[in-house]
């Protein structure tokens, strides 16, 4: 389950690739310049620039200097080796780095009182952004004990200041802080991972965003605990968790994202598909499909496609043939045609083949439930096909052992309402009633409706997206007035000129 | 303990039958519940179940578990009650997250539940207006009914009793008004429990918590808090005893604490008082508060009258007042006396002036020689008073002023009170004052006198005038631009100057420009002349001594019809803008005058002035004067007996009153009238707020714009200066609501009236509206901010203002002007880095000949605003105490007519408030000592004069008629040719020099430009180097902060604060600076003293006359013409004549032009 966790990450920064900032500025430039724009942030109140600042990470990690672009940026925001801002950052820090640039004496006591009132100067906000920094490197470098350990001091910190302008920061913190335990041996699936030692203080962090109103940690921390109990399988509390808490509105689009995915998994695993399909089709279709948050797309569409089979549907051929995924929905795209045919031996076959693959996609379990599905499909396709057709033949085509079995599985299907269809019993026939005109039906008009609220939806999301810019009115006005300045003048030029004219017409009849 | 993966085990050890077992479940729930609440959530019925359970042992955990899942699933309130259920297991010292909701909750739902219990109850007095008017409906029902229809105006007045619907009603202020009692969402459906559902145990716990956290606050001494809530939940109980909290405290601990350093109950004290006065918007409210503080300021052993003096005149308990001035001049000594006299200045600057006359009555008497200049007006006032209160009902009956008159009754009922109190012997000085003993000794009796002079106001006056006349800094020279840029003989241009010159020499005593400019004002006709003439009272405004003998050659004689009848009216309004808000002296006269003369005009001039001078006398007598002349049906007349009418009974509510005015509204044909009337009929209502809504929805749904005009401006007065929510969403609702555009306009306007306490709010709410299409909600806008930013620099303001100036409509950039320079009066670059540039732009627009006349207007306007009262005055709607500037607020809204009549922009000049601070001593002396200010000195400097620039303006115009020249060199050359009849293609010569004329002229032009060029770069360079110099004085100067003051000079309100007093000087004063006179306690009184020259004072006795003597010299000497020409023409036709022949002193040949423009204001009076 790890990679789907790093699928997540890569999911959060999908941003930076295309609107980063230029990636050619060395990376502890970058890191400086993003302490303006945290400035300009906490100045104007507004999150934008923060997160803006927080795109540039995915670019800054991939660079080979990225520990001492980091080390840089600490010391450009604490210029005094004895801050203790300062010293939490660099103790995590490899040595060979931190010693690179550190010559300074040690600092008298006076100096030190001096640096904490400036300390106190530096905003908070780029101390946590430079906390969010380490964080990542020490993820990158593999470090995850000492990442673990930095991050709950780092959390704890952030929690204590009630600060909004840190809340986008904050969520991140506590992104990386969950990334860190669940990495952790024991793995998550047992009863003993770290894992559940952080599930109070996710909570306790839930009811504090909450209390200050802040969306932003509140939906990352929602989307934290989730996944957290569902990596220890408790679906219960994580279904009682969903029932209890609201998911604010005002999250961004990748925490809804990913709330709607593992929403998805949740109501899969309690049976209710028709549920889960609809919150794997919005995940689906919210989130991005290019770029490095193509997993998520990936992991979302499998269990989308898993879900759709179980529904008792097929998906789409067009789904298989996305470029980015074709190889990892391959096994996917063997099951499907192994259901779609009903082929009991084909899907066996699949799920033997692919057992790793499945069960490392989670998808496992809930493929061992399609079995049924499959017997469905056939029971279903045979249906199609013949107005009537004996239990015998019923059982050679979908390779059941014996004729009772085959009437059960299509009483069953028949009660589910997956075939229109009579049993005759004492003729060992199964008759299936005439198709009925789908278009007498309200079925069409449903779809469109369903079509159509999806796409209103969508619109609303747009608008409500859409940002104006304050006062970009006043500049129209402003050009108003100028024009109407510009015609007074050219009234006044026209009255002098007037005058003028006249006296010069005059003069002409003087002369004359 | 490994924290809780699951809860179910435990939950499902609450349905054991074991109570142990359930105990032991809960015990750990209660410790893991943040983790597995979402499991407990299924089961809280269960929980819920076993706290209901009266036999289990630990329900009150059960309760806390309860409460804890409730906080967590967000479902506070009920979270708060089972918290308050927990009993002990509760611990709000407790300070985490939840501890800290459940006690805002508690918090809420506290001040909720007092606010339930102590409900908003009207004022006593209001409640008697409704009850007294109810019996005078009975009384004179049938006439009413007779004339009144259900849709007449006054049904709404009828039905005071009953709840009206409106969104001005009182009941549901606690909806939409977040400053409601309650606070946030108190009263609100669903944000909170309904108090009273909840159980009497849960009250009871709930009383218990927030007490413990009063508790800790006082432990803290964090007393504001516990204020606040207290306020809010209007709670006297907790005020009084927080305050008295804070005094014990300071008490037990105060020895030590140096004396210097303000105390924590003043602070205390100091900060009930603000939040009562400018956060509580409700009277009844406030005045229960005011009462509370007031009571306790008594106890306290060294009260703070000043406090007190707030209080007192707020509450009108002229009793208290007294009382507690007769106890500091009995005490005697040199402190007790100068207090005394503060006290006596700071009544003045807020207390009306019938509240003033019944301070005075109930002093000792002495019998000074001001005493026979009271005026005979206010004897039968008191006397009907005492007769009132003698035979109460019966004179209710009979006596219309007492019955009408509330404020008047509520004195009575408190004297009948201050009686009881005195037959149960609990206050010996009222006996005494009943009685009025003369005063012992000398000293009192001295001292008494001096109380009454400071007053009747005569003190303050004659300080401020000696300050304005003494530092006046008026520039001359642009009063002059004004006076070359617009021509004259333009009615409205000649008005403008007098107006420019009559703002910027407000107050001074400097009329120099009149006698300076004889020819200009003898262009001044008609109803310039009457504003001219009105101008000199503005420019002498203040000058009690020789108001009268300075105007005695205009006013109007009682025996011979002499004159214009114009500079007569206007004398008769300079007489009341002289003794503005002071009548006392000129009453008498102005009210014969008024009498006697059958002249519109005079009469027009002299309702004027009564209603100036008898501002809010609440005279009786004066009001049927006025309401006869009303009644003769004159459309010139009318509209300034209106206003004057409702001046006279300023704030006085009087229902009787109200009543005529409104029915005379509906009956008269002349518009005028009704706006007058409509006018009036606000101005009675002046700061009543509550009290007015009847009225105010009577007449915004009347038919009549006039009438709706008139209810927008009640709105506006009535709730002057509160900041209303429901006031300010009426305006904004008419303001883009009503189909008339006068109605849409005012109401925008006022927004800046009931704002103007608030001048920070007001740019953006009218940010959209100064937008509108509608250019007169435009102008509304440029109103509104200026009148709430009068005076205060505000950035956000001018940034609106100033694309206004550009506006494509005239008036609009009126409008703007005019703010502009009511924002940025006393503004210097210092301050406000644009000052410069907007006088620059002022000073360019005037002098623009493709201007429209109305922008000049407002420029002119402006450009004597900005300068106001020889740039040491001020707009200030408010006093230095925070209180409403009666006056000012008055004068501001009767100058937001002059968009209908011109001469009531003189009313401007009330909100000019002189900014100095004067020590006076315990002699009322002006002694000659310095204070210090702890700023740069040129952070407060006057603005630079204007000198140099206005010089250089003619000589620029000269250089632009360069070009023409040299055009009109260019045609006479083509000329010449053409005379000497050479043909077009002939080459011609232009090297061939011509010794005639046009060259000549051409090389006398360009060395004119050469000459021109020179001197502007010689002054250039001189301006360089003056700047320079000046910079480096000013680096110099930048240097050294703080700086010392000559006793009675210039300082702006935001300097106030840097002033200090040197603590070891002879003089200190009584209390902290505030602006205007302080007093000083001699230290060591036995010097000999130095003394200010009271220069104004000398000064004026001999210029006075002379003044009078120039002008009055041509006046006399039109009249003496006037003697022989016009004996036996009808009045009328005569004062037409009369007028022309005064103009023509210089020459016939203007006589015309009057005449067009007379024709011109006949019009504009008639329509």
């Amino acid at each position: 389950m790890a990679d789907k966790m790093d699928v997540d990450a890569v999911n959060g920064e999908r941003e930076e690739e295309t609107v980063g900032p230029a990636s050619d500025l060395p990376p502890e430039r970058i890191i400086i310049n993003n302490f303006d724009l945290i400035r300009q942030a906490v100045d104007a109140f507004d999150s934008r620039f923060i997160l803006r600042a927080l795109r540039s990470i995915s670019t800054l990690r991939k660079s080979d200097k990225f520990a001492e672009a980091i080390v840089q940026g600490v010391r450009t925001a604490f210029p005094k080796p004895s801050m203790g801002a300062r010293k939490v950052l660099e103790d995590v820090l490899p040595d060979n780095v931190t010693a690179m640039q550190n010559g300074t004496s040690a600092p008298s006591a006076e100096d030190k009182k001096k640096d904490a009132s400036a300390e106190e100067q530096q905003l908070p906000e780029i101390w946590a952004y430079l906390g969010i920094l380490v964080q990542v490197y020490l993820y990158d470098t593999q470090q995850f004990q000492e990442g673990a350990d930095f991050s709950t001091n780092f959390v704890e910190k952030i929690r204590s200041w009630n600060r909004r302008t840190l809340d986008q920061i904050g969520a991140k913190a506590y992104f990386y802080y969950a990334l860190f335990h669940e990495t952790l041996d024991p793995k998550p699936p047992s009863k003993q991972s770290p894992v559940i030692e952080v599930r109070p203080k996710l909570l306790a962090a839930l009811r504090s965003a909450v209390l200050r109103k802040d969306n932003d940690t509140q939906a990352a921390v929602t989307v934290l605990l989730l996944r957290n109990y569902i990596s220890t399988a408790d679906i219960t509390q994580a279904d009682l968790l969903v029932a209890q808490t609201q998911f604010p509105t005002a999250a961004t689009n990748n925490q809804v994202c990913r709330y709607l995915y593992y929403l998805g998994r949740i109501r899969a695993i309690q049976l209710a598909y028709t549920e889960a399909h609809d919150h794997l089709e919005s995940a689906t279709r919210k989130s991005p499909t290019t770029g490095p948050a193509i997993g998520f797309y990936s992991q979302s569409m499998k269990l989308q496609i898993v879900v759709e089979l179980l529904m008792g549907d097929i998906p789409e051929r067009s789904v298989f043939r996305q470029p980015a995924l074709e190889a990892a929905l391959y096994p996917y795209f063997k099951l499907v045609q192994a259901v779609r045919v009903g082929d009991l031996q084909a899907f066996l076959r699949c799920v033997t083949n692919n057992e790793g693959q499945f069960r490392k996609d989670g998808t496992y379990t809930l493929i061992l439930r399609l079995r049924q599905n499959v017997i469905k499909t056939g029971v279903r396709m045979l249906s199609l096909s013949y107005s009537r057709i004996s239990l015998r033949d019923i059982c050679t085509r979908l390779h059941i052992s014996s004729e009772e079995s085959a009437e059960y599985i299509t009483a069953k299907a028949i009660r589910d309402g997956v075939i229109e269809a009579t049993l005759d019993h004492q003729n060992g026939h199964m008759v299936t009633n005439p198709q009925r005109d789908a278009y007498s039906t309200t079925e069409p008009s449903e779809a469109f409706h369903a079509r159509i609220e999806a796409l209103l939806g969508l619109r609303d999301e747009c608008v409500m997206a859409m940002r104006y810019p304050m006062n970009k009115h006043r500049q129209e006005l402003s050009e108003a007035a100028k024009a109407r300045e510009r015609e007074r003048e050219l009234a006044k030029e026209i009255v002098e000129g007037e005058g003028d004219d006249g006296d010069g017409d005059e003069g002409g009849f003087e002369g004359m | 303990m490994v924290a809780l993966t699951s809860a179910a085990g435990l939950v499902g050890f609450l349905s054991e039958p074991d109570s142990t077992l359930q105990a032991f479940a809960l015990e750990r729930l209660n410790n893991d519940i943040d983790s597995v609440w979402t499991e407990v959530s299924g089961s809280i019925g269960q929980i819920e179940a076993l706290y209901e359970d009266q036999s289990f042992s630990h329900r009150e955990l059960a309760a806390l578990v309860v409460s804890k899942v409730y906080y967590q699933l967000q479902e506070y309130n009920l979270s708060m009650e089972f918290a308050l259920n927990a009993g002990k297991h509760f611990n709000i010292e407790e300070g985490g997250e939840y501890e800290q909701t459940i006690l805002t909750k508690c918090v809420d739902t506290y001040i909720a539940l007092c606010a339930l219990m102590n409900p908003s109850t009207p004022m006593s007095k209001d409640r008697r207006t409704s009850n007294e008017f109810d019996y005078k409906q009975n009384a004179d029902g049938p006439a009413n009914n007779a004339t009144a229809s259900m849709s007449s105006p006054i049904t709404p007045f009828s039905q005071a009793a009953l709840p009206s619907k409106s969104l001005l009603s009182r009941d549901n202020d606690n909806e939409w008004e977040p400053s409601a009692p309650g606070g946030g969402n108190a009263g609100v459906p669903g944000a909170h429990p309904h108090p009273l559902t909840l159980s009497t145990h849960v009250q009871k716990s709930l009383k218990t918590v927030v007490r413990s956290l009063f508790e800790s606050c006082y432990r803290e001494g964090a007393y504001r808090q516990v204020v606040g809530i207290a306020v809010e939940a209007r709670n006297m109980e907790i005020l009084r005893e927080a305050i008295l909290r804070a005094s014990q405290d300071d008490k037990s601990k105060g020895k030590k604490a140096p004396v210097a350093s303000v105390s924590q109950t003043e602070d205390l004290m100091d900060y009930v008082l603000d939040i009562c006065m400018n956060v509580v918007q409700e009277r009844g409210l406030r005045s229960k508060i005011l009462e509370l503080i007031l009571e306790l300021l008594n106890d306290i052993p060294s009260p703070d009258y000043f406090a007190i003096a707030r209080c007192v005149v707020y509450l009108d308990q002229h009793t208290m007042a007294s009382n507690m001035l007769k106890q500091l001049i009995q005490k005697g000594d040199g402190r007790s006396l100068a207090i005394a006299y503060q006290l006596s200045f700071d009544l003045y600057e807020n207390g009306t002036q019938e509240f003033l006359q019944k301070v005075m009555e109930e002093l000792p008497e002495t019998e000074d020689s001001e005493k026979t200049v009271l005026p005979p007006a206010s004897g039968p006032d008191s006397e009907a008073g005492r007769a009132a209160a003698a035979a109460e009902a019966a004179a209710r009956e009979n006596d219309g002023e007492q019955t009408a008159n509330e404020e008047e009754t509520s004195a009575e009922s408190d004297q009948l009170l201050s009686e009881l109190q005195d037959s149960a012997g609990q206050t010996s000085t009222i006996v005494a004052e009943r009685t009025k003993p003369k005063p012992k000794s000398e000293d009192e009796k001295k001292a008494v006198t001096s109380v009454k002079t400071i007053m009747r106001g005569t003190k303050s006056i004659e300080l401020n005038l000696e300050f304005l006349y003494r530092s006046s800094k008026s520039d001359k020279a642009i009063l002059n631009k004004i006076r070359d840029s617009l021509e004259a003989r333009n009615s409205i241009f000649h008005t403008s100057v007098t107006f420019a010159n009559a703002f910027m020499y407000a107050g001074t005593t400097i009329d120099t420009f009149f006698r300076d400019n004889l020819e200009w004002l003898g262009k001044a006709v008609n109803w310039s002349k009457f504003t001219a003439t009105a101008a000199l009272g503005v420019i002498h405004r203040g000058n009690l001594g020789q108001g009268q003998k300075l105007l005695e050659p205009y006013l109007p004689k009682p025996h011979e019809q002499t004159g214009s009848s114009y500079s007569q009216g206007g004398s008769l309004y300079a007489l009341g803008l002289i003794y503005t808000n002071h009548g006392t002296h000129v009453l008498d006269y102005l009210r014969r005058s008024f009498k006697n003369t059958s002249e519109e005009v005079v009469q027009h001039g002299g309702a004027l002035g009564i209603g100036v001078a008898g501002m809010a006398t609440g005279n009786e007598e004066i009001y049927e004067e006025l309401k006869t002349v009303l009644y003769s049906d004159s459309a010139i007349n009318g509209e300034a007996v209106g206003l004057s009418m409702g001046l006279v009974m300023l704030g006085t509510g009087n229902v009787k009153a109200l009543e005529d005015m409104i029915q005379y509204a509906h009956d008269t044909q002349h518009e005028k009238i009704v706006r007058g009337l409509a006018m009036g009929m606000a101005l009675i209502m002046y700061a009543r707020q509550e009290a007015a809504d009847e009225l105010i929805n009577g007449l915004l749904d009347d038919a009549d714009p006039a009438l709706r005009y008139g209810g927008i401006l009640t709105v506006a007065l009535a709730y002057c200066g509160s900041g209303s929510n429901k006031a300010v969403r009426k305006l904004l609702h008419v303001a883009v609501s009503d189909v008339s555009d006068d109605v849409r306009r005012i109401a925008v306007m006022s927004l800046g009236l009931v704002l103007f306490r608030k001048p920070g709010s007001v740019p953006r709410m009218v940010e959209l509206l100064s937008e509108s299409y509608n250019p007169h909600v435009r102008y509304g806008a440029t109103m509104a901010l200026g009148i709430a930013c009068a005076g205060t620099g505000l950035d956000e303001a001018i940034d609106l203002l100033e694309p206004m100036m550009k506006d494509s409509v005239d008036f609009v950039r009126q409008g703007a002007l005019i703010s502009l320079a009511m924002i940025m009066v006393q503004q210097n670059e210092a301050m406000n880095p644009k000052v410069p540039a907007i006088r620059k732009q002022l000073q360019k627009m005037i002098g623009d000949r493709h201007e429209d006349a109305m922008a000049k207007f407002g420029c002119a306007l402006a450009l004597g605003i900005i300068d106001a009262g020889g740039r040491n005055c001020t707009i200030g709607l408010q006093t230095q105490t925070g209180n409403l500037n009666m006056e000012a607020i008055v004068g501001m809204a009767v100058f937001t007519q002059y968009w209908y009549w011109f001469p009531l922009t003189h009313f401007l000049s009330l909100t000019f408030t002189p900014t100095h601070i004067t020590g006076v001593d315990g002699d009322l002396e002006v002694p000659s000592f310095k204070y210090h200010s702890n700023t740069r000195p040129s952070m407060f400097d006057y603005p630079p004069e204007q000198e140099v620039k206005t010089e250089e303006a003619p000589e620029k115009v000269k250089t632009a008629v360069l070009s023409t020249t040299a055009k009109a060199k260019r045609r006479k050359a083509a000329k010449e040719r053409t005379e000497r009849g050479e043909s077009m293609e002939v080459e011609p010569t232009p090297t061939t020099p011509k010794p005639d004329g046009a060259d000549a002229d051409a090389d006398k032009m360009d060395e004119d430009s050469n000459v021109v060029d020179t001197a502007k770069e010689g002054e250039e360079k001189a301006d360089g180097e003056s700047a320079a110099s000046a910079s480096t004085k000013k680096k110099i100067e930048k240097e050294k902060v703080g700086f010392e003051l000559e006793n009675m000079s210039r300082v702006l309100p935001g300097q106030i604060r840097h002033i200090s007093f040197p603590g070891e000087g002879r003089y200190q004063p009584v209390k902290k600076p505030t602006g205007g006179p302080i007093l000083l306690f001699d230290t060591t009184p036995d010097e000999p003293k130095s003394l200010l020259e009271l220069k104004a004072k000398k000064r004026t006795a001999p210029p006075g006359p002379t003044a009078g003597n120039t002008i009055g010299a041509s006046a006399a000497a039109g009249a003496g013409n006037n003697n022989g020409s016009g004996d036996g023409a009808g009045a009328r036709a005569a004062a037409g004549v009369l007028t022309a022949v005064d103009e023509d002193v210089e020459g016939g040949e203007e006589a015309p032009v009057p005449d067009a423009f007379d024709v011109e204001d006949d019009e504009e009076m008639e329509e």
